[in-house]
């Protein structure tokens, strides 16, 4: 649900906005050899997987679901995943043959998620907060998310870093993360790898290979490590040195605002 | 055989009130049939059970919003980027909707389900570990796989009784053009057992019979075709216009408002003819334009 806005949410104030980090951090995380697949209000990860293939990874290839167009040209990139815009493209497939292909579970390699909640083991929640009969917030629904479940690598991003977002366990379990941690994943024997990362515009993390819990990374230029703490509403792992988030460099951020040409990564 | 139909006729012959289940077309806020059903809610026909793509959006809140809509199958309402559909949101949090709870796959297979005439939907393993069809056993359930002997999730098959489907363009004998993005439009169009067609124009069918591979609905699917230019309003039509994301902030605004989305519907809808309204907006764009 989050959308890739300019809001700083603690980040730098200074040189490239927190967006344009952030696409900068899931660009890092692809593979020339990736097909990555996005839906919902996925403008951050269509701009992310463009900026890769337009630098280290030019064999990469990204379906924006919704329209389903293959490679989008993006600039300028959109903010709805069912723009016509996005059919500007290397080709386009039907939705229904990508939802058929999403089961198959070994052609997409990355699958980009979201939620109004996310826990500790990286699962995701579109659904509802509290009793889902009487929610206290009723989100818009859980779209593709159980696909989670079968695909490679599952990069999270969220431009809501804060403790009612990030919580110990997802009072619905729509995008399945690490489930309840090493023996429940386990016992599920699901063909996915499980999450890989989360970005935020306060940090990037993790994931504890022992406790299948989140664990932070890197900190953004300007954030301290007490303020992502104090941002996230369960016990996060710290590693004793936590590593600032390497800013972009200058071709990235050319490339970034040639492909964002009319800022939605800015927040304009 | 000419299915032209004024949309007044369109929906008094072809959605009865108490429909029990009436599927809306398109997906987030593009190709939303939305003459159609501003007409739905103009004629207060009440929907026993309202389905929608993956993603529904201004097409299923303006249902609720009017007050029509018992109960939802979906898997998503909402704005997108612009935020919560208030109608949807409002209607779940206070119990008077009922959601049957489903995800992207469900629908997408549940449809081809029903237009195959396939008992159920087998789903991709994995998907049983999500609490979506917990939530929603009228759906789901799990069943032995009679080739593996493991549990599967299946899905029963999606019918819609009605289907509100947009085209770009279509003949007289309902043989449609979706200009742009499919969406899930053409599985809904073949699961359903109506299908009435809002459409930017009507062409003849020379003009269809130059591409026929083109042609995303065949005519025999088809029971009505109703023009409407600009009839998408204010979501886009591909190949036409696009989001008027201007007039689904004020909807937004005054949905939020003490009054809530029923004053939008009384003021927009009920309050005006279709002609009226699309003239109005019409209107307000080129003004916006001159500014």
């Amino acid at each position: 649900m989050s959308r890739a806005g300019g809001r700083t949410d603690g980040g730098p104030s200074t040189g490239p906005a927190i967006g344009e980090l952030m696409a900068v951090e899931l660009a890092r995380r692809l593979r020339d050899d990736d097909v990555a697949v996005m839906g919902t209000a996925s403008a951050l990860p269509q701009i992310a997987c463009r900026l890769a293939k337009e630098t280290h990874a030019p064999d990469l290839w990204f379906v924006a679901g919704g329209t389903c167009g293959v490679n989008p040209r993006l600039a300028p990139a959109v903010p709805s995943c069912c723009d016509e815009d996005l059919l500007r493209a290397d080709t386009a497939v039907p939705l229904s043959d990508v939802v058929l292909l999403e089961g198959r579970g070994d052609v997409f390699t990355v699958f980009f998620s979201g939620g109004l909640q996310i826990d500790a083991h990286g699962n995701c929640n579109l659904v509802s907060v509290g009793d889902r009969t009487r929610p206290s917030l009723r989100g818009p629904g859980t779209v593709g998310l159980p696909f989670l479940a079968r695909v490679g690598r599952v990069l999270i991003y969220t431009m809501a870093h804060n403790p009612r977002t990030f919580v110990e366990r997802v009072d619905f379990l729509g995008g399945p993360g690490f489930l309840d941690g090493p023996a429940s994943w386990a016992a599920a024997g699901l063909s996915g790898g499980g999450p890989a990362a989360v970005v935020t515009p306060l940090c990037t993390l993790g994931f504890d290979r022992e406790t299948l819990r989140m664990r932070l990374e890197t900190v953004h230029p300007g954030v301290t490590v007490q303020q992502v703490v104090e941002a996230t509403g369960f016990e996060l792992a710290v590693p004793e040195v936590v590593p600032e988030t390497p800013p972009p460099t200058d071709d990235q951020i050319a490339i970034l605002r040639s492909i964002d040409s009319g800022g939605l990564l800015r927040g304009r | 055989m000419n299915k032209v139909l004024s949309l007044h006729d369109a929906v008094e012959r072809h959605v009865p009130d108490g429909v029990g289940l009436l599927a809306v077309g398109g997906m987030h806020l593009h190709n939303n049939p939305m003459a159609l059903v501003r007409e739905v809610v103009r004629q207060r026909r009440r929907i026993r059970r309202l389905l929608t793509s993956p993603c529904g959006a201004f097409n299923a809140d303006l249902l609720i919003a009017g007050g029509l809509v018992e109960e939802i199958a979906t898997s998503y309402v909402g704005f997108e980027h612009l935020g919560l559909a208030p109608a949807f949101r409002r209607s779940v949090e206070d119990g008077s909707l009922r959601v049957l709870e489903c995800d992207e796959a469900y629908i997408t297979h549940g449809l081809n389900a029903g237009a195959g005439g396939l008992p159920f939907a087998p789903l991709p393993a994995g998907l049983e570990v999500s609490d979506v069809w917990k939530a929603n056993p009228e759906s789901f359930r799990l069943v032995e796989d009679p080739f593996t002997g493991a549990q599967v999730l299946a899905g029963a098959p999606l019918r819609p009784e009605v289907a509100l489907v947009h085209a770009a363009e279509a003949d007289a004998a309902g043989n449609a053009v979706l200009a742009g993005a499919h969406f899930v439009d053409r599985v809904m169009a073949m699961a359903a057992r109506t299908v009435v067609l809002q459409v930017e124009r009507v062409v003849p069918t020379e003009a269809i019979s130059r591409h026929p591979v083109g042609t995303t609905i065949p005519g025999f699917l088809v029971h009505a075709v109703v023009e409407v230019p600009g009839g998408c309003h204010p979501t886009a039509s591909h190949g036409h216009y696009r989001v008027d994301e201007d007039h689904l902030r004020r909807y937004m605004a005054m949905a939020g408002g003490a009054e809530g989305p029923l004053a939008y519907v009384e003021q927009y809808v009920r309050g005006s003819s279709e002609a009226g309204y699309l003239e109005a907006q019409r209107a307000l764009a080129a003004a916006g334009a001159l500014r």
